[in-house]
């Protein structure tokens, strides 16, 4: 079956989808160390859901809803060689949480989203599947290293090992490819930025047939400009609604020629943000970048809301692009 | 030069303590079984101190959610409320909603330092959060003019120092505001002016009492902390080479200096030879009267296990520096 996405304002999602019961269950089998047929077919139908989901709701260019990912630093440290996982670290008050540790030399040893990502294509009824990955900064960032004393070499084994996968995520026909780097904005400097550069060199070199994306959100965006503009990206993916689209500014000053996916609902509130509402953040994208350059999004992941809600904001999300598309023809 | 080793402040709660909260929290437990887990977790905490040779111990803060709660929890006209990242962080803390008058209610923490007196005879460090971080984390929805928050928080916080300076033999106030990326000169500048208002005003001698900062240090930051009237801790370890600069141009006059030499933030194996061997250019520079090993900052950020082996470290860092500088 074929779709074709409009030209302009194409809908899409940052990746994650409320869980669903499948997926809890899943996850529950998965801390038991039991990842047999019956946990995979958890994962495929808590799948299944999110995909038809997405696509009854009419985004254009859909994801699998990770729901497979409990945590999404953990989730790659689990699949990729070198890492462990480490005894209980504060968070809060008297709440801790495992975070991974890389103990080896980090190396790819087998498929880590491809497998979803094949089978949400499979049932996606022609839509694009977008891939996402955890990126090696966030990787780096959100774990222990007792290994390499060196976070460059670190990241950088890091992009060699996610390479692998993109690599057979494009061959198998991928299309859009994002790499989720949120640490970016909570601690990078400019030093930083260069070592994910080289990273992001690194995983994308030489795939030109294939949209290259970074998904960063929260915290100080502004700190990634202008570095951010010499990546090997076609696409930016920024939290915006929630920060009242306050990056467009910066956009602008530095005549962003790249694809912006532009978060105009907000996944930390469960208020619906209305038809209207979302109209105003698409317009205030279209001030900055084209319409065929111009991706329309939640902030970021969907996972922290309840279905209902998930579903209400990306409806009237949906609404608000076909109308702006509308006007615009 | 005297050399003494401590850790900065907290130490990760003993998995029996951790427990123990949820379960107090669930019912499953009362207050005197809580409490008498407490007494045995200080006592571990105190004794994996003592074994790894420091020279100074505190609690281990184990009772304290975060920097400022027990003093949010305590203090009049403040309630602790919303999560907000506790600087760079994968740590969050309540913020202090300052909701009414503040006040100084009666000692906040002078048990647990009674407590850890109980099973040491070594000298031990009180800790209490500085005014001015306290300012910059809290959220003032009560007073009309900052400043009058400023008074009030200096007037509560002194009270606490002073009981405190009856028990403890340091104390140490935590300031990490002070060097904050995020703040500017004139902000750091205002923040040391509200820290040496505090430390005027306390009865504890000066050379008693550490400023520490944490979580960043630069040579300017640096320049601008000298003018604080106590003894300071300053991390070396988050920003490697603009710490070391920092102290190589300034050096420090002043008789008590700790230095964050041990990562508290990350896991990776320290080498204390190696430590001392790169600290000799800053105390070339650097000479106090007295000199404390320290980790960069608390150990909340690390596993219980990981904390105990960097103590340890801490304690081959104190015995190669004193055969080095001693
Ligand atoms: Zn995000």
């Amino acid at each position: 079956m074929s779709y074709r996405p409009p030209d302009k304002l194409k809908t899409t999602v940052v990746g994650s989808y409320p869980y669903f019961s499948e997926a809890l269950k899943a996850f529950q089998l998965r801390k038991k160390g039991q990842r047999g047929p019956e946990y995979e077919s958890l994962v495929k139908e808590a799948t299944r859901r999110a995909v038809e989901d997405y696509i009854n709701v009419g985004l254009d260019i859909i994801a699998d809803g990770e729901q497979r990912r409990e945590d999404m630093a953990v989730f790659f440290a689990e699949e990729l060689g070198g890492f462990e996982i480490s005894d209980l670290v504060r968070i809060f008050d008297n709440v801790y949480f495992r975070k991974p540790v890389i103990a080896d030399r980090i190396t790819w040893i087998h498929e880590i989203v491809f497998g979803d990502w094949k089978y949400a294509s499979g049932i996606s009824r022609g839509r694009p599947v977008k891939v996402t990955l955890t990126g090696p900064y966030t990787m780096y960032s959100w774990s222990f290293d007792k290994f390499y004393g060196d976070p460059r070499k670190a990241i950088l084994d890091l992009a060699e090992a996610l390479r692998k996968e993109i690599e057979a995520l494009v061959g198998a026909g991928a299309a859009y490819i994002q790499v989720d780097e949120p640490a970016f904005s909570t601690r990078a400097e400019k030093s930083d930025l260069e070592i994910a550069e080289e990273a992001f060199e690194i995983m994308f070199e030489g795939l030109d047939n294939v949209k290259r994306i970074t998904h960063i959100c929260y915290g100080k965006l502004e700190r990634l400009f202008p570095a951010i503009l010499d990546f090997p990206i076609d696409q930016i993916d920024l939290e915006t609604k929630n920060s009242n689209y306050k990056v467009l500014d910066l956009l602008r000053e530095y005549s962003f020629d790249k694809e912006l996916a532009l978060g105009v609902v907000d996944v930390h509130s469960s208020r619906i943000e209305a038809v209207d509402e979302v109209i105003e953040g698409i317009l205030r994208g279209l001030e900055v970048v084209r319409p065929d350059k111009l991706y329309v999004k939640p902030d970021c992941g969907l996972k922290r809301l309840s279905r209902e809600v998930a579903l209400a904001k990306l409806e009237n999300m949906v609404k608000a692009a076909k109308k702006v598309r509308e006007e615009l023809a | 030069m005297r050399l003494l080793a401590g850790i900065c402040g907290s130490f990760p709660r003993p998995p029996a303590l951790r427990r123990a909260f949820d379960e107090l929290e669930a019912g499953r437990i009362g207050e005197k079984e809580f409490m008498d887990i407490l007494e045995n977790s200080t006592r571990e905490v105190v004794g994996l101190q003592e074994n790894a040779g420091m020279s100074v111990t505190t609690s281990g803060l184990l009772m304290w959610h975060d920097l400022l709660r027990p003093f949010a929890v305590k203090f009049s006209g403040i309630e602790p409320r919303r999560l907000l990242r506790f600087f760079d962080n994968n740590f969050y803390y309540r913020c202090p909603a300052i909701v009414g008058r503040v006040s100084w209610n009666g000692p906040v923490t002078m048990d647990e330092v009674r407590r850890v007196k109980r099973y040491t005879t070594r000298p031990v460090k009180a800790i209490i959060p500085g005014p001015y971080t306290f300012l910059k984390l809290s959220e003032n929805l009560f007073y009309e003019s900052e400043d009058l928050l400023v008074d009030d928080l200096i007037k509560a916080l002194r009270s606490e120092a002073d009981v405190l300076g009856e028990v403890a033999d340091f104390l140490q106030v935590d300031e990490p505001s002070l060097v904050d990326p995020e703040l500017g000169r004139a902000d750091r500048m205002r923040g040391i002016d509200i820290v040496n208002e505090l430390l005027s005003r306390v009865k504890i001698p000066g050379e008693k009492v550490i400023v520490a900062t944490y979580f960043d240090l630069d040579p300017e930051k640096y320049s601008l902390l000298l003018e604080l009237k106590a003894g300071l801790h300053v991390d070396l370890k988050s920003r490697v080479e603009a710490a070391r600069e920092a102290l190589m141009e300034y050096g420090f006059d002043g008789k008590l200096l700790s230095l964050g030499v041990i990562d508290s933030r990350s896991i990776f194996p320290e080498d204390p030879r190696e430590i001392v061997y790169r600290l000799s250019p800053i105390l070339d520079a650097a000479s106090p009267e007295t000199l404390i090993f320290s980790t960069s900052s608390w150990l909340d950020y690390i596993p219980f296990n990981e904390a105990v082996r960097k103590l340890d470290a801490l304690g081959r860092v104190l015995a190669e520096a004193e055969v080095r500088f001693g």
